[in-house]
């Protein structure tokens, strides 16, 4: 693909606007990059999928370092909720927890270029440590909320009925 | 069911109205963080049905405790495209909010300083705002707020990157710190774009108000932190502050040398604005946000003791189109909205001045 603003250069930066509502796209090269973002400080959103997977389409923070890395193609499945590598490549996005575990050496590299470091050092949640607070209650409640949908889907109502009293149970107790 | 919108237009916004800190050129600060409930895929991925337990878990959570406020309740199914946008203008609810179709729920405090977006883009997305520059303040706020419902809710937490996210953008702390500013006097004096530049050297984020990309209506900025793992909150704030406090500065160098050196150009450039805002009788959104900003300028350097800060403020919300057509009590099309945003702005104006 070539630049199309200078029409020379090969286009390694891909650049999404939205200008009155509408979606635009622009393939340009580093150097046209550089000057488009110098002309227009607010272009500084960065399409984190192409970051993910393409670090040449990589620029964070205003200024535009485009490397020459290849992309790493491989095809991972989160056994978790079936996320795709294709799914993370183009929303960005994870589809849920386990997506970290499953994708994390793509990831790290990833995590690095957006933040200040890579462990967190920030607040953890305030139940963590106690094993009987509500926090964990809740948890319970919802995995027991799922297992009986599953269980009423496979027509299995005994079971679906003592996993219903354990749900009443769990939501007295709460309710306290 | 929901909760009446009138509620919400009725509120005098509490992040407007009160008086913060250096609120002359700091408009309001706010923090976001973004938390996800263990077990359930993020919402882009979840089922409805996943959804909607994580709605009745959350106001469950909220509703059980003593210690937080009372919360209105918005379904986003069940709520009208126009309240949405009222609810958007309000900076409740984000674009991407107001336009799913997967349950979503907006839990929201009467004075509408704490939200709560249930499955946007994360299972939580909660938000507290006050006016002016008081970040720490706003911290301590939903800190508190968070710890509380940390023991009602199973966060997702990893001990390595802190709290996860659907989007690796946010994961660590899930924070977003902003302060939104108006900044006419670096605008004016072209120096804005310099500003810009250097904040994003440093790893934080400008952005319009006003419409994405390029334009910037009402010379109101947005300054955010960009990195949320690898600091921690307080850093993250302390290194924002530091930098809000430096823009501010520029501002008022900005502001005192333009009245120093080019009086007339910028009596002039107030003194118009006001005239257009109380004689105009088609008023467009643009006009009206620039205008808006150049009286704003003219209000913080003394020049109208007779107009109150406030009533400028809450022009900036309510000349949006939702609000208009909320206070006219029909829709209205577009150029039915500039004859009716001009008759509110006079009417204001007018009142502001007979109050003193």
């Amino acid at each position: 693909m070539i630049c199309e603003i200078c029409n020379q250069n090969p286009a390694t930066i891909h650049i999404q606007e939205i200008i009155n509502g509408q979606k635009k796209v622009l393939h340009i090269c580093a150097d046209c990059a550089s000057k488009k973002s110098t002309e227009n400080p607010l272009l500084q959103g960065f399409n984190v999928a192409e970051m993910l997977y393409n670090l040449s389409g990589q620029f964070g923070a205003g200024d535009v370092q485009p490397s020459q890395q290849e992309p790493s193609e491989i095809e991972l499945i989160c056994p978790g909720c079936g996320w795709h590598s294709e799914d993370l490549k183009r929303t960005g996005k994870l589809g849920c927890q386990q997506c970290y575990t499953t994708f994390k050496e793509v990831l790290e590299k990833a995590l690095k270029t957006m933040h200040h470091g890579t462990l967190h050092v920030g607040k953890s949640p305030a139940s963590m440590g106690g094993d009987d607070t509500d926090s964990k209650k809740v948890a319970e409640l919802m995995s027991l909320q799922k297992e009986l949908e599953d269980l009423v889907q496979r027509e299995e109502y005994e079971k679906a009925a003592i996993v219903r009293d354990k749900i009443n149970l769990l939501k007295q107790e709460l309710k306290k | 069911m929901n909760s009446d919108i009138n509620l919400l237009l009725n509120n005098k916004v509490s992040w407007l109205a009160d008086c913060g800190p250096s609120e002359d050129i700091a408009i309001s600060s706010r923090i976001r963080l973004a938390r996800n409930l263990e077990g359930v895929p993020f919402p882009p991925h979840a089922t409805p049905a996943q959804l909607n337990e994580i709605i009745n878990t959350v106001e469950m959570a909220v509703q059980r405790n003593k210690e937080l406020e009372p919360f209105l309740k918005f379904k986003i199914g069940e709520t009208s495209d126009l309240d949405k946008m009222v609810m958007f203008e309000r900076r409740l609810i984000s674009r991407e909010f107001m336009e799913k179709s997967d349950p979503g729920e907006l839990l929201v405090t009467a004075d509408e300083s704490f939200g709560i977006m249930v499955n946007e883009e994360d299972h939580l997305r909660m938000q507290f705002m006050r006016s002016g520059f008081q970040l720490k303040n706003v911290w301590q706020e939903i800190n508190r707020i968070d710890d509380i419902l940390s023991n009602q809710l199973p966060y997702v937490f990893n001990k390595d990157l802190g709290f996860l996210t659907s989007c690796p953008t946010n994961v660590g702390t899930g924070i977003r710190a902003s302060v939104m500013l108006h900044l006419p006097g670096l605008v004016l004096s072209n120096q804005i774009n310099a500003v810009i530049q250097g904040v994003s050297k440093l790893g934080l984020v400008v952005r319009g108000i006003f419409g994405e990309g390029t334009q910037n209506l009402g010379n109101l900025y947005q300054v955010s932190n960009q990195s949320t793992l690898g600091e921690s909150e307080e850093q993250i704030i302390e290194r924002l502050g530091n930098v809000i406090t430096q823009i501010i500065n520029h501002e008022k160098n900005a502001r005192r040398n333009l009245l120093e050196t080019n009086q007339p150009f910028l009596l002039n450039h107030v003194g118009r604005a006001y005239g257009t805002l109380r004689h105009a009788y088609i008023l467009s959104s643009a006009e009206a946000l620039d205008s808006l900003s150049a009286l704003r300028l003219g209000v913080d350097m003394g020049m109208f003791s007779s107009v109150d800060i406030h009533t400028v403020n809450e022009l900036f919300i309510i000349i949006n189109p939702a609000h208009l057509q909320k206070y006219a009590g029909k829709e209205l099309d577009s150029s039915e909205r500039d004859i009716y945003r001009a008759v509110l702005v006079r009417e204001r104006l007018k009142a502001s001045d007979r109050g003193k």
